[in-house]
């Protein structure tokens, strides 16, 4: 496959960085390589990116049922300044579930600390997913979780 | 490197959710943004 977008580098046997952008007519708008050690600009390629979705906008149809769904009480705990919180939330964006669990921070809100504590166990880690008793912890299974139910192609 | 203009040929890749992706599923819905990244050894 990389071969066929000749970003393979044969004596390394790895590609290239490179990135490529594809309209929704299948045709190549861009084609960069910063080198396998090189550094993307990011800048550039989200001028980039926003011009092509300008001029070739999505026609997104609406996205496909998930294979199960998360049970209408589902709470996420998280704490600000948490990059494993972040990652669960980003990841729940990514596949279009915000908007299916309630969020609370166990450090805004006292309430949310004690729920957490009373399910999980006292100092419970963040970030937290809790539906009906159950509790996953780890923002890598938690998102795994999410994945499961959500990831729709 | 492929040539800016050309049609982007299709292919079909294992996800890590274990889904096939065909790049053909999105013409006429979304402009794609395909990123090349070394060493990570990880699907698509």
């Amino acid at each position: 496959m990389a071969e066929k977008f000749g970003v393979y580098l044969e004596k390394a046997g790895i590609t290239d960085r490179a990135t490529i952008l594809i309209d929704t007519e299948g045709i190549v708008r861009h084609a960069s390589s910063v080198g396998p050690g090189g550094r993307r600009n990011i800048d550039e390629l989200l001028a980039l990116a926003t011009e092509i979705n300008t001029k070739h906008p999505a026609k997104s149809p609406p996205l496909p049922a998930a294979r199960k769904a998360l049970s209408k009480d589902a709470v996420l705990y998280v704490r600000e300044g948490c990059r494993f919180c972040a990652a669960v939330l980003r990841a729940a964006e990514n596949l279009h579930c915000t908007n299916i669990f309630k969020v609370r921070d166990v450090t805004q809100d006292e309430g949310a600390r004690r729920d957490l504590d009373s399910l999980a166990g006292e100092g419970a880690k963040v970030p937290a997913l809790v539906e009906g008793g159950k509790v996953t912890q780890e923002s890598g299974e938690i998102i795994r979780y999410l994945a499961e139910m959500y990831a729709r192609t | 490197m492929i040539t800016v203009g050309t049609e982007a040929p299709d292919f079909t890749l294992e996800t890590h959710f274990g889904t096939k992706l065909r790049l053909g599923d999105y013409r006429g819905r979304h402009n794609v943004l395909l990123l090349f990244y070394p060493l990570d050894w990880t699907p698509t």
